[in-house]
């Protein structure tokens, strides 16, 4: 095998390699040029238009309080302890309620708050939810400024109407 | 001038003549760590004289995670999502090769469906990472376009994945037992025309890239490492076909079902330049994308209805021991050493081998009387991922 000095050495080998240079860089050039008139744009114009996420989409993490029967489960399934639950006994002879699912809440709620920051979306939570009530969403535009707004408390009042919130233009 | 390891004042690189007989002192020139050439952080510390490089020193651990010593923290589940950010750009594969040694640990059975899907995952995840691979590499000699192409086709398997596992790169996808959610026939049809479509455009690729003169300049009889080099230094994967040594896990140790699969284990047979160089280092991955296609194919053959998920304990605890599971990976041959303590729901250790790591020791071996610009096409032509090599 001959180094490319000594290819260039000889004069045979030098009108090779530059009818050899000449001709794959049009090769390519016309590859490029097809792209002109031939090929459909693929990108997205992002803010404007937007991708329709697919239903398995992880996105943001939402928690249906109404449903949640403060198991932990997803606390402790979650590998970087994003998930702060809190719960305490219901007051005696208070009526049982259920979940959709018909499994009965024992403890009252009073706090689940998921800190995205630190979420790394795996999805682990949301499989062991034994109500569902633990899903990902579909919102992917809530950056933040400070660090700290991240933090989501599923119990604040205005809470619900992050579950479908997806921006629309 | 002190290094962190004293290696000695390191022989003057002696490739032009002229400059042979002029006293001059070598210059330190720190590449990286945010350098685009630099495939993520690693800084390489480059002496050079003028444009030559005398010694090569790369400084690890800018993206270091502490995976290992996170994952005897949590429970085995919860490694998975650890173990994808091991190689970001494979994610597919670093999953298979960790749930493969729990599950050989556990003595799981994993449905044929979903073995073969996990197969089919794999390879398309290969075929995205070498386009990512092909892509930068032009990226980094100076083609911008190639990368766009690329990115085009990458999509298309991100965007299966997304549907199928719900992320677009960290996917937790492959579980322990099986995988997470079943291809649908309307998903495994657009994969089948994924194939056809991919076929052309590694064509075209080629004959944009890689029969391209400028290309076949920067890159043949650049970067040579003799199998002698590979051996030593215990290169895997493209690195080492690419030196002409026919090595592929998948053929010589076959693991799952690629015992089955007719496939040819590409090496680098220099067509252009010669055995070793970045060329043919380049070449095997393109070569190994057509080879994916075949398995992929068969893959959708011999696809037949049935579960995708094994009966796995709710509450996974292995028995006390320790396994060494390796898998090929796209940049390599990933081990994973696994040691139980019996009866915890942690594992005692984790180690990864990283085929990276040791690729990115094999530089200060081509480095001394390499160019600047030549030094940057080797460091891309071995295709590092630097999550893989810091973990």
């Amino acid at each position: 095998m001959s180094t490319a000095v000594e290819q260039n050495s000889s004069f045979k080998n030098y009108f090779s390699g530059l009818f050899n240079g000449i001709s794959t860089t049009l090769k390519g050039m016309w590859i490029t040029f097809r792209y002109v008139w031939a090929v459909k744009p693929v990108s997205i114009e992002y803010p404007e238009v937007r991708e329709v996420l697919p239903e398995r989409a992880r996105m943001r993490l939402f928690n249906d309080s109404q449903n949640c029967i403060s198991c932990t489960q997803c606390a402790m399934a979650c590998p970087v302890d994003c998930i702060y639950i809190a719960s305490e006994k219901l007051p005696e002879g208070s009526e049982i309620k259920k979940t959709s699912n018909g499994q009965a809440i024992r403890l009252k709620l009073t706090q689940f708050t998921i800190d995205t920051a630190l979420c790394c979306y795996c999805g682990l939570c949301t499989t062991v939810c034994p109500t569902e009530c633990l899903t990902h969403s579909h919102d992917y535009e809530f950056s933040q400024y400070t660090i700290d707004t991240m933090k989501y408390d599923y119990l604040a009042p205005d809470v619900k109407a992050w579950r479908d919130r997806i921006v629309k233009v | 001038m002190q290094s962190r390891w004293d290696i000695g004042e390191p022989e003057k690189p002696t490739i032009n003549k002229d400059t042979e007989q002029l006293k001059s002192e070598l210059l330190t020139l720190n590449m990286g760590p945010q350098h685009p050439a630099t495939h993520g952080v690693l800084r390489i510390e480059i002496w050079t004289d003028s444009e030559v490089v005398a010694h090569a020193i790369p400084h690890l651990g800018y993206l270091h995670r502490c995976m290992e010593k996170h994952a005897e923290n949590l429970d085995y589940r919860g490694v998975i999502p650890f173990v994808d950010r091991l190689d970001y750009l494979a994610a597919m594969n670093m999953e298979w090769t960790y749930v493969a040694a729990v599950e050989k640990m556990l003595g799981t059975e994993v449905p044929r469906r979903g073995e073969l899907i996990r197969i089919m995952t794999a390879e398309l995840q290969r075929i995205a990472s070498h386009l990512m691979a092909f892509g930068t590499y032009a990226l980094d000699l100076g083609a911008f376009t190639p990368f766009l192409y690329a990115f085009e086709e990458r999509e298309k398997i991100l965007r299966l994945f997304e549907e199928v596992s719900g992320a677009r790169l960290l996917y937790n996808y492959i579980w322990i037992g099986g995988v997470w959610n079943d291809w649908t026939d309307e998903q495994l049809a657009r994969v089948s025309a994924f194939c056809d479509t991919m076929e052309e455009e590694a064509k075209k690729y080629n004959e944009l890239v890689s029969m391209n003169k400028i290309f076949v300049q920067r890159t043949a009889n650049v970067g040579i490492f003799s199998l002698q080099d590979c051996f030593d230094y215990g290169a895997t994967g493209p690195v080492l076909r690419g030196s002409g040594m026919k090595w592929d896990l998948r053929k010589n140790a076959p693991y799952s079902l690629y015992s089955e699969f007719d496939f040819d284990v590409p090496v680098g047979e220099a067509e252009l330049g010669q055995v070793g160089d970045c060329w043919n280092r380049y070449y095997v991955r393109m070569k190994e994308v057509i080879q994916s296609i075949r398995i992929i194919r068969q893959v959708l053959e011999k696809l037949e209805p049935g579960s995708v998920m094994g009966k796995v304990p709710k509450v996974i605890k292995l028995p006390k021991g320790e396994v060494y599971m390796r898998h090929e990976c796209p940049r390599g041959e990933l081990g994973i050493h696994l040691v139980s303590e019996g009866d915890s729901k942690q594992p005692y250790r984790l180690k990864v081998k990283s085929p990276c790591f040791t690729h990115t020791s094999m530089l200060p071996r081509i480095a001394p009387g390499q160019m600047i610009a030549d030094f940057v096409a080797s460091v891309g032509s071995i295709d590092i991922v630097l999550g893989e090599v810091d973990r």
